[in-house]
């Protein structure tokens, strides 16, 4: 499934939508950044409460398809602005890391 | 970084491509707060390389297009409610007195506070991979003291490398032995 098409999900909300049509192919969950950084995949949707800039260098760095904000953490206007320079995918969740991983393994 | 000795060895990593030829790593606790302190007399970096040292898009390497131990230690320093900063003078404007300061401040009691980790481990590993390069290590805790100073060491070596096994095994207990 491509970012743009669970984001138009009745569960999910876009937050930054910069590449609609990079695909999903798994999901990584961690809040830890030097973890995360090491180990999401590229094309992994990365779910995570996190919301410093950093979270938006991590997704880069990891090539990650979208970063999925679990319990509708909201993000700074600046670090929004950010991610539409940097070319992040961001999609807002309103359940918790758990539930948005499962919801995620029955579109996905 | 899942515990600050690994910070440590990132940020000293980055003194030492800077051509620093002392590093000099200080932790000063008290009650509630931890201090880390990275000093080193590298080249430094000019005002405009300074400004965006702290965000996670900069990086000097060429392989990737994000740097992340400044923006890490910054982060976990100001999750625990504390503080973090950075000076440097840059080589060309300090011909003379040249280098970078890294201070964090953590409050230890806070709930989101990454504990320190073997920092044992990460100044031998220092020392092992820089044998050319000096470092200072000191950490206070209370009344107690660690201190090491290779400079010191080389007196004493008369030439034989700091990375020889047996020196390294000699700091790696002479540092654990301060801790008892």
């Amino acid at each position: 499934m491509t970012v743009g098409k669970l984001s138009g999900t009745e569960f999910f909300a876009p937050v930054v939508i910069t590449e609609p049509n990079r695909e999903i192919d798994g999901v990584y969950i961690g809040d830890l950044l030097s973890w995360v950084m090491g180990r999401a995949s590229s094309g992994n949707a990365w779910i995570t409460i996190m919301s410093n800039v950093n979270i938006l260098a991590v997704a880069s760095l990891a090539d990650t398809a979208c970063i999925i904000l679990a319990e509708n953490v909201a993000l700074e206007q600046d670090v929004i602005e950010t991610a539409k320079q940097k070319n992040i995918n961001i999609i807002s969740s309103p359940v918790g890391m758990y539930e948005t991983a499962v919801m995620l393994s029955t579109l996905l | 970084m899942k515990e600050l000795s690994l910070n440590i060895l990132d940020i000293a990593e980055n003194s030492l491509k800077a051509g620093a030829l002392l590093t000099e790593i200080s932790i000063i606790e008290d009650d509630k707060t931890l201090v880390l302190t990275i000093a080193d007399d590298g080249c430094g970096m000019t005002q405009q390389v300074l400004k965006t040292a702290a965000d996670p898009f900069y990086t000097t390497r060429t392989t990737r297009k994000v740097g992340m131990g400044i923006s890490l230690l910054k982060l976990e320093a100001e999750m625990t409610g504390g503080s973090f900063n950075i000076e440097s003078r840059h080589i060309s404007d300090y011909p003379q007195d040249h280098g970078t300061k890294v201070t964090a401040k953590f409050y230890k009691n806070h709930i989101d506070c990454i504990p320190l980790g073997d920092a044992v481990a990460s100044i031998t590993t220092l020392i092992q991979g820089h044998p050319d390069s000096d470092f200072v290590f000191f950490h206070k805790t209370g009344d107690k003291e660690v201190h090491l100073d290779t400079r010191e060491l080389r007196t004493v070596l008369e030439g034989v490398p700091l990375n020889t096994y047996e020196v390294i095994k000699w700091i790696e207990e002479y540092l654990k032995d301060q801790y008892k």
